[in-house]
């Protein structure tokens, strides 16, 4: 029975903002005649704000550590997906304002790229607000749509289009396993509701077909979130996509997937339903999380791309949060989640302001992606080294920066777990720091111990300037001051 | 021959077994994005074909189930075709730029 109370739609607030200012902006493009583009920004950036703001309106409107199930069931409204509804319309704002600067440089004026980053960003929230497989689908879809149409955004661009295609071809295939696995998910329990579906589980035998639906969930996350062995189309996407779009994949879209299977996996079928052994989608991640974290880092250290390197350098990190969501879906009433809640924090403010570097760096001559390219900035640049070196530092989880703590919580909730089952994969991890601490040096060393090769001429853009001081100092601050944003978490 | 008339839930969850199995080989086998796409259409009905079939399955016992399924299969189909006309619309860009549409002539990134 479908009962729609009025309530309900007091929980919608951030993704009835991103979609309602998404649409507006889609529209908005029809009448941004000639030069005066800037408030498409200006109006995404907006749209972005209102809707943190909505998000942390509700936010404070929940009780901690309650879970209220809206539209019968389909959206749950907890502190967790506000505050990650928050993340993702905060990386959206700050992403609108590198594409600005971005598409006037380098001339691909699309105005439906906005409107799209916001309904992009209004799938996320809804995501990380399911409470049912229908929903996860839709919002994975809107999310992903979105995304394919941004990596093709440059039309004439043959590397924009051959990375939106490869993006597109290996991003539709996850949503053919996604959905096979969704339908046999449903045939197992009779029910598409993740709370229905984890009762049933509860008090049933787990039959092959959970099995075999698990494993086809496995691989289309394992897809979306870049995984190794899914993570092919990951460096070309990431190489042929305007670089604010790079971000936005990076930042945004991974969280975002992480979301999904925190709702699927860690809250659905873990706990006392799923542990290791009796159908182990935990022992399946722990091996994918330690592959994934080996092989992209050794990947990412021959890269002279940064771009390149840098999505290497994401996959490696979506294994660290996998080493999270395994630690959290065997111990739910450890840290597990609240660290990787702080991990995508730490990663997306690293991420947004690295890919910020990457777009402030260039110009329409040069566009600078290559290591060598950067020989010489603290020379002649001084504080963009600076702000670089910081996000590096954070990738590589070194002290004073966010990611040190976000490293730190992570591991040490997965070493709390279950009587230290997942100390191997601690190891790895912490092996796998000290391996990416080499290429994320590499960039700091040429950045500061190599001569220039010519004459910078970064973006004059005020909004990028804004992108890369805000990143920076978040970074910092959650590395002197980790514990004040524990409490904003929600679990 | 009386698998032609006793048709039963696992003859259809065979059927999109099946077919899954032959979207998934030619995604993997096939070059042109054109029928790469299909083949991933085929994914995309396969897991429909389940879905519809449990949910008959469930009809009468257990109607809110039934009903959950098909409303999951609607919005299957909604979304396939929205992602089939991105899909046609980045190959045209493809295509338009390279005047081919073959994926593995598509190599200027790489490792």
């Amino acid at each position: 029975m479908i009962t729609i109370v009025p309530n309900d739609f007091l929980y919608l607030g951030p993704l009835a903002v991103l979609t309602i200012v998404g649409l507006l902006l889609i529209l908005a493009e029809a009448f941004a005649i000639g030069k005066r583009r800037r408030f498409l920004m200006q109006l995404t950036v907006a749209g972005s704000v209102m809707a943190i703001f909505a998000a942390i309106y509700t936010w404070r409107s929940i009780e901690p550590g309650t879970q209220i199930s809206a539209f019968s069931g389909m959206l749950i409204a907890d502190r967790m997906s506000m505050f990650l509804c928050a993340l993702f319309a905060g990386s959206t704002g700050l992403i609108a304002m590198l594409g600005a600067a971005h598409q006037r440089e380098y001339d691909w004026q699309v105005g439906e790229f906005y409107g799209l980053m916001l309904l992009a960003a209004a799938g996320m929230c809804m995501i990380a607000m399911a409470g049912d497989l229908i929903t996860i689908f839709i919002g994975i879809e809107t999310m992903s749509l979105a995304v394919y149409v941004m990596t093709a955004a440059r039309r004439r661009s043959r590397r924009g289009s051959e990375g939106a295609m490869k993006y597109f071809l290996m991003g539709a295939f996850a949503s053919g396993f996604l959905v096979y696995g969704m339908a046999l998910l449903y045939g197992a329990t009779g029910s598409t509701n993740l709370q229905t579906i984890r009762s049933v589980l509860a008090t049933s035998q787990s039959s092959s077909l959970t099995v075999a639906a698990i494993f086809m969930l496995i691989v289309a996350f394992g897809f979306k979130i870049a995984a190794i062995p899914f993570h092919m189309w990951a460096p070309d996407a990431y190489e042929g996509a305007p670089t604010p779009v790079t971000a936005f994949m990076a930042a945004a879209v991974k969280s975002a997937a992480i979301a999904g299977m925190i709702r699927i996996f860690v809250q659905a079928l873990g706990g006392a339903i799923v542990p290791f052994g009796q159908v182990g989608w935990s022992s399946i991640f722990a091996i994918i999380a330690a592959i994934t974290m080996t092989v992209g880092n050794i990947a990412a250290l021959r890269q002279d791309n940064i771009k390149r390197m840098l999505a290497y350098s994401s996959v490696a990190h979506a294994g660290v949060l996998l080493v999270g969501l395994v630690a959290a879906g065997i111990a739910p009433e450890g840290e597990g989640l609240a660290s990787v809640l702080f991990y995508l924090l730490a990663y997306s403010v690293a991420t947004v302001g690295a890919f910020g570097v990457v777009v402030w760096i260039g110009n329409r001559d040069r566009e600078r992606v290559l290591l060598s390219d950067w020989y010489g900035l603290a020379a002649a640049k001084p504080a963009a080294a600076m702000v670089m070196t910081l996000f590096m530092l954070s990738f590589a989880g070194i002290p004073p920066t966010g990611g040190f703590f976000a490293k730190f919580f992570l591991f040490k909730s997965a070493l709390m777990a279950q009587d230290q089952a997942l100390l191997w994969l601690v190891i790895v991890g912490v092996l796998n720091s000290m391996i990416s601490i080499f290429y994320y040096l590499k960039v700091v060393m040429a950045m500061y111990f190599r001569d220039a090769t010519g004459e910078f001429k970064p973006l004059n853009s005020g909004a990028v300037t804004f992108v890369l001081v805000l990143c920076g100092i978040l970074v910092l601050q959650m590395g002197m001051m980790p514990t004040s944003w524990l409490g904003y978490l929600g679990v | 021959m009386s698998i032609f008339y006793d048709l039963t839930l696992s003859h259809f969850l065979v059927l999109a077994a099946t077919l899954f199995a032959i979207g998934i080989t030619g995604v993997l086998l096939r070059r042109n994005a054109i029928i790469v796409m299909m083949s991933i259409e085929l994914m995309l009905n396969a897991a429909n074909i389940t879905v519809l079939a449990f949910s008959r399955g469930f009809a009468g016992q257990d109607n809110n189930a039934a009903y959950q399924g098909q409303a999951f299969a609607l919005i299957v189909i909604a979304i396939a075709a929205a992602e089939a006309a991105v899909g046609l619309a980045i190959v045209v860009t493809v295509f338009r730029t390279r005047r081919h549409s073959d994926i593995d002539r598509l190599t200027m990134l790489k490792d």
